[in-house]
């Protein structure tokens, strides 16, 4: 009896020990995994197109109001991190894939944040959709063939890609429109994209560009008498 | 044991402060949900009703879903590479 509790005591030492040496062996191999910034950029810019789940969301009352407080919410987070950051109070070196640029200006993710807020709340999805699929792809797109194509076939490339985005978002607008939209929206992108400004970032101007130029086309129009805006694209879930 | 113990809890901590490796999955699995959502919703409200009002959200889904996978192919191979590398 004695000796079989001994036992029993014994095997579960060393099941205990088993099972720490298991567990540390786990986490160190866990931090030993090393991820390419690079790749991890480019993937958090595909990861933005899910954000078009938004235009999915039901429109109840209560769920409009969460479609504003929540996103507005999410990029005051952001600002406070960032502004945290800058004046020192959280380290830079938390922040995996940040550019040596952005160790002294805001992060381009809080310029992306922002874009896509200001396109949630006061653009129709018909603009904010092919723009958010803009920044999402195009701008990867274009970061990468401009290492391998150069930058002119880059732009080309771009251009190309951001007008089929604005051509699948306006597939119902009259045949005028078809050339009309995608060619300013996407002008609009590869501009937003392809120019350097020291303050703004291009993950903002990517989006916000077509996206005014295509706003004021269509207010310019309206004054005409004319709409172009199309059907939306996506229509909310019922409840 | 205690040694033991402080190895585990500085590797929890250094765990807890790489945002990247907590992402990381989320920024593959998120897009991969969502663009499938979106044609299971063009095949229920669209598709099966014979409406072509839906058709825009397969173009979506199609756009998330393609574009996803190819970036997330590098990305994994990336993560894979510098694994062998050590």
């Amino acid at each position: 009896m004695f000796l079989s509790e001994l036992t029993a005591k014994d095997a579960l030492k060393i099941t205990k020990q088993k099972m720490t040496a298991y567990q540390t062996e786990l986490l160190e191999r866990l931090n030993a995994i090393e991820v390419d910034a690079h790749w991890f950029r480019r993937a958090f810019h595909t990861f933005a197109a899910s954000f078009l789940f938004y235009y999915l969301l039901p429109d109840e009352e209560w769920i409009t109001t969460a479609k504003i407080v929540l996103p507005v919410l999410i990029v005051v987070c952001m600002i406070l991190v960032e502004y945290q950051r800058l004046r020192g109070g959280v380290d830079h070196q938390r922040f995996f894939g940040l550019r040596s640029y952005e160790k002294k200006r805001p992060a381009s993710y809080l310029y992306f944040g922002v874009a896509v807020l200001l396109l949630f709340l006061f653009f129709p999805q018909q603009i904010a959709i092919p723009c958010i699929l803009c920044a999402s792809f195009s701008d990867p797109i274009i970061g990468e063939s401009r290492y391998y194509l150069g930058k002119k076939y880059a732009v080309i490339l771009g251009f190309v890609v951001s007008f089929f985005f604005f051509l699948i978002t306006w597939y119902r607008a009259e045949w005028w429109v078809l050339i009309f939209i995608p060619f300013v929206g996407a002008t609009g992108a590869v501009l937003g994209e392809a120019r350097e400004l020291s303050c703004i970032d291009d993950d903002f101007m990517i989006q916000m560009l077509p996206a005014v130029l295509i706003l004021i086309a269509w207010q310019g129009l309206l004054l005409l008498q004319v709409d172009i805006l199309p059907p939306p694209l996506i229509y909310p879930l019922s409840l | 044991m205690s040694h033991k113990n402080n190895n585990i809890k500085e590797n929890i901590q250094r765990l807890l402060l790489r945002l990247e490796l907590w992402f990381a999955p989320l920024l593959i699995i998120i897009p991969l949900v969502v663009s499938l959502f979106f044609v299971q919703d063009w095949y229920t409200r669209g598709f099966s009703t014979g409406s072509s009002e839906f058709d825009g959200e397969l173009l979506i889904g199609m756009i998330i879903l393609i574009g996803n996978i190819l970036v997330d192919i590098p990305f994994l191979r990336s993560i894979r590479m510098l694994r062998k590398k050590e």
